[in-house]
């Protein structure tokens, strides 16, 4: 064993304690060529393989948990193949972080409108393969929305091309079956990289828009008071370019500013519209930066005491859970607590959308959540928190972890996941459908 | 108390922007990588080999500083790589053999080249002389005094690719009408060779001797080009009421105008990382380029290649650093300005042409570029 075999765990979850041993290689492929020789390699040992992109992903999914597999790694696909700006496409290689796309795209006066905190290390592989989105998903839509096509080589070492219309293949046989099965991007879209690696993406990109913008900072008394601000916005389809709100902040990293609050960004003039049903309070240029970057920083920061950690990335707050925010977060909060559990920061993307399970949109707040790490826990006491977390959730009415669309436990979203895999091939990130993989995760906290 | 490093929630931020990961691919290179492996360090370090590796991986780094500057999560990891490389020399000296050549020379003739510590003066007293009447009164013996105190460090006082700086230096200083005086023979090294592989009782040694001088000179200012040694001259010597300056900061607290440089080639200007990151010296240069009335366009702030002690502990991977970065920054055509001693060696290296801003002021000077 090598370090490199031991490092490529490295991974922002909390799961990130493996058993080594069972890592049987590890890949970095430059071309869909090496990629098809890797899996060729795992197929011949009967060996699982987990894909690995930026490792930001908070739901341990890129770890593979701990069947005997190789890990491949996109973090050296990072071509950009082709640019159409008439047409507004971009083709790249999965290891490509928005940032570096749009590093390309904005001095030619194009964008790609995805946009992830973590869009300096999050692979646009990865991020379809969770179905993330950012601060502006409200008008752009999560990473599905923003992806044309995709390429990508399953266990068998076949290829597809999957679309929203459906899936072609050089084998004939394998296109019918899975077209039958109205297979589309929406199954990769959040599929934890359990169908197949995605070796390039075509991708929507689009003019940077060249409007005016003002920004504004609205406090509210109470949750409830933000989430039905929130209900509105979305109701009234407000032009929101920027929304982001932080709900709690632990007082080392508060910054003298008052949760809960919203930070909006919207063309010049909506204000008034806006002032119709919130306090406006506007920002001039340096305001607005500062709020930004405070939310920005807030998952990366610590108390000056203990550490930070996400045990429960997010809550998805939409319709109903929305409008009773603060009922719905004051019970996950004291099921935090009853578990000697700190609240450190809640913040995230408002207004915002997700899709759920079975594919239907879902608006509201996507909060993500940080406490502070418990001295004393252990593995298992942790997951079992967080299954309780979960099933909280749903009583609450609220989707557990919906940018991550935690497949573990998303029923509708695991069982056709099941169901394409006895097509293409089961030997992709196997363990996250595996009924052992709650235990499993909780053996590497 | 946590080490900083258990701080790290291993967002990955930092893994794009370091030259090492850029340069190999590859996650342990990483700093998140690295990090990782400190935190799961009791899972292998029962392992020899692969606790061996991990203190190669430790060398394997130009502490460019970049890291530390992205991460949001207070982690120090500048400290954190020099307490490992300290820890990891401690633990197995045996393995860095290697540095022993670089280590007898600094303990036995305070320099990194091993050679006759009375030869700091001589190659470039030879061939400046004719130039700048009068240098060899320059040179510091016991009792002389002076305002300002020349430190030119190792690399300057002995290698030849640096001839040009030191011409322009001294003529600069001359022009300014300064009264200086250059260490010679009387100066170590600053001791940031053995600073970079944690030796810190060595480098305290060599410091000391160096105070002594500066103070009995009764310099007010000592000036050097390397921001190495000015990380020593201004950190960790201890100087008493004597300020510690760049070259670059020298000259433009010195000269509110410049001559305006005629300018025939394309520039660039790389910020050495020791200087604008860990020094924090960044408006000086920009501001003596303005004066100047040079174009030249910004590189990305990422490091040559050079730092870290790389170009000794893993000579092959500090040029694949540099080549990339040239063709990155499309360096053919262009001359990278730039204000260290390193990393001018390392755009000579790899046979980038390259001046430094002590050039461009005394063409300017003289009457335009030749
Ligand atoms: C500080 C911080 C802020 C964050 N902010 C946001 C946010 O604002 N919005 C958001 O949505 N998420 C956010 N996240 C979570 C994370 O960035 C996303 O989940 C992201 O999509 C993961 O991308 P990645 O490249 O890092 O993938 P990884 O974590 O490496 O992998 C995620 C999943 O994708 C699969 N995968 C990766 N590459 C491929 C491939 N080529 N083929 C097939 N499968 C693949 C893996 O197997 C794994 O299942 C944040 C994370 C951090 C640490």
């Amino acid at each position: 064993m090598k370090l490199r075999d031991i490092a490529i765990g490295a991974n922002a979850s909390m799961y990130y304690r493996m058993d080594f041993k069972k890592i049987r290689g590890v890949y970095y492929p430059k071309t869909e060529a090496d990629v098809l020789a890797a899996i060729a390699f795992a197929r011949e040992n009967g060996y699982d393989v987990t894909p690995k992109g930026g490792g930001s992903g908070l739901s341990g999914a890129c770890t593979g948990g701990d069947i005997d597999r190789i890990m491949m790694s996109s973090l050296q696909m990072t071509e950009m193949l082709a640019i159409s700006k008439d047409m507004g496409y971009v083709d790249v290689q999965p290891g490509l972080t928005p940032d570096e796309i749009n590093a390309v795209l904005e001095p030619m006066g194009m964008k790609l409108h995805v946009a992830p905190s973590s869009r300096d290390i999050a692979t646009v592989g990865g991020i379809l393969s969770t179905d993330g989105g950012g601060n502006d998903t409200w008008v752009n839509g999560t990473m599905r929305d923003n992806t044309i096509k995709v390429k990508m080589v399953t266990y068998d070492g076949r290829r597809l091309t999957v679309s929203h219309e459906g899936v072609k293949s050089d084998d004939s046989e394998l296109e019918a079956e899975l077209n039958n099965k109205g297979m589309t991007i929406n199954d990769i879209a959040s599929s934890h990289g359990t169908l197949g690696f995605i070796t390039e993406l075509k991708l929507f990109i689009r003019p940077l828009v060249n409007e005016t913008l003002a920004g504004s900072l609205v406090e509210f008394p109470d949750y409830d008071a933000l989430g039905q601000a929130v209900d509105e916005i979305i109701k009234r389809k407000s032009p929101i370019r920027y929304g982001e709100t932080i709900v709690t902040a632990h007082p080392d990293v508060r910054e003298g500013f008052n949760p809960p609050l919203l930070i909006l960004q919207y063309p010049e003039g909506y204000d008034s519209e806006l002032s119709e049903f919130v306090d406006v309070k506007k920002l001039d240029k340096e305001e607005l930066k500062r709020m930004k970057d405070v939310r920005l920083k807030l998952p990366k920061r610590n108390p000056k005491k203990g550490v930070q950690f996400a045990l429960f990335e997010g809550y998805g707050f939409h319709e109903e859970s929305l409008r009773k925010m603060q009922s719905a977060l004051d019970e996950i909060d004291a099921l935090l607590q009853s578990h000697d559990l700190v609240p450190f920061a809640k913040y995230g993307h408002a207004p915002s959308k997700w899709y759920l399970g079975d594919n239907t949109a879902a608006y509201g707040i996507i909060l993500h959540s940080r406490e502070i790490r418990p001295e004393g826990k252990t593995g298992t006491e942790l997951l079992q928190i967080l299954l309780d977390i979960v099933e909280r959730c749903e009583s609450l009415g609220v989707t557990p972890k919906p940018e991550h669309k935690w497949p573990f436990d998303d029923k509708t979203k695991s069982a056709r996941l099941s169901e394409l895999r006895k097509i293409i091939g089961q030997g992709f990130n196997s363990f996250i459908l595996d009924e052992t993989c709650n235990g499993v995760l909780s053996s590497m906290v | 108390m946590s080490s900083s490093y258990d701080k790290c929630v291993r967002c990955g931020s930092c893994v794009k922007f370091c030259p090492l990961f850029d340069a190999v691919g590859e996650e342990q290179f990483s700093p998140r990588g690295k990090i990782y492996l400190l935190q799961i360090m009791d899972q292998i370090e029962d392992d020899p080999e692969l606790a061996k590796e991990f203190r190669q991986l430790l060398f394997q780094c130009t502490l460019c500083g970049r890291c530390s500057e992205v991460c949001s999560s207070d982690v120090d990891l500048l400290k954190v790589w020099h307490e490992q490389r300290a820890k990891a020399v401690e633990m197995a000296p045996e393995e860095f053999d290697y540095l022993d050549a670089l280590r007898n020379s600094l303990a036995n003739v305070a320099n990194i080249y091993g050679l006759d510590p009375e030869d700091r003066a001589i190659y470039w007293l030879d061939e400046l002389e004719d130039d700048i009447p009068g240098l060899g009164d320059r040179v510091y013996e016991k009792g002389k005094t002076a305002d300002t105190m020349v430190f030119l460090g190792c690399l300057m006082s002995f290698r030849g690719s640096q001839m040009d700086v030191l011409r322009s230096l001294f003529t600069m200083l001359e022009e300014v009408g300064e009264d200086y005086l250059v260490m010679g023979a009387e100066e170590n090294c600053c001791g940031h060779p053995l600073y970079l592989m944690g030796d810190e009782k060595g480098a305290a040694e060599l410091r000391q001797h160096n105070k002594s001088v500066i103070e009995d000179a009764q310099a007010k200012k000592v000036v050097t080009c390397c921001p190495g040694c000015l990380i020593q001259l201004r950190e960790y010597h201890n100087l008493e009421k004597v300020e510690a300056l760049h070259h670059t900061q020298f000259f433009d607290q010195k000269m509110a105008s410049t001559p305006i440089y005629e300018q025939t080639e394309e520039l660039a200007y790389h910020d050495p990382c020791e200087l604008h990151r860990i020094l924090g010296i960044k408006t000086e240069p920009r501001s003596l380029l303005k004066k100047l009335g040079v174009k030249y366009r910004e590189m990305e702030a990422s490091c040559c290649g050079g730092g870290g002690l790389l170009r000794m502990t893993d000579p092959g991977l500090s040029d694949i650093i540099i080549q990339a970065r040239a063709a990155k920054e499309k360096l053919k055509d262009t001359v990278v300005v730039t204000a260290c001693p390193s990393c001018r060696e390392q755009l000579l290296a790899s046979e980038n042409r390259t001046k430094d801003i002590v050039e461009l002021l005394a063409d300017a000077s003289k009457g335009g570029a030749e």
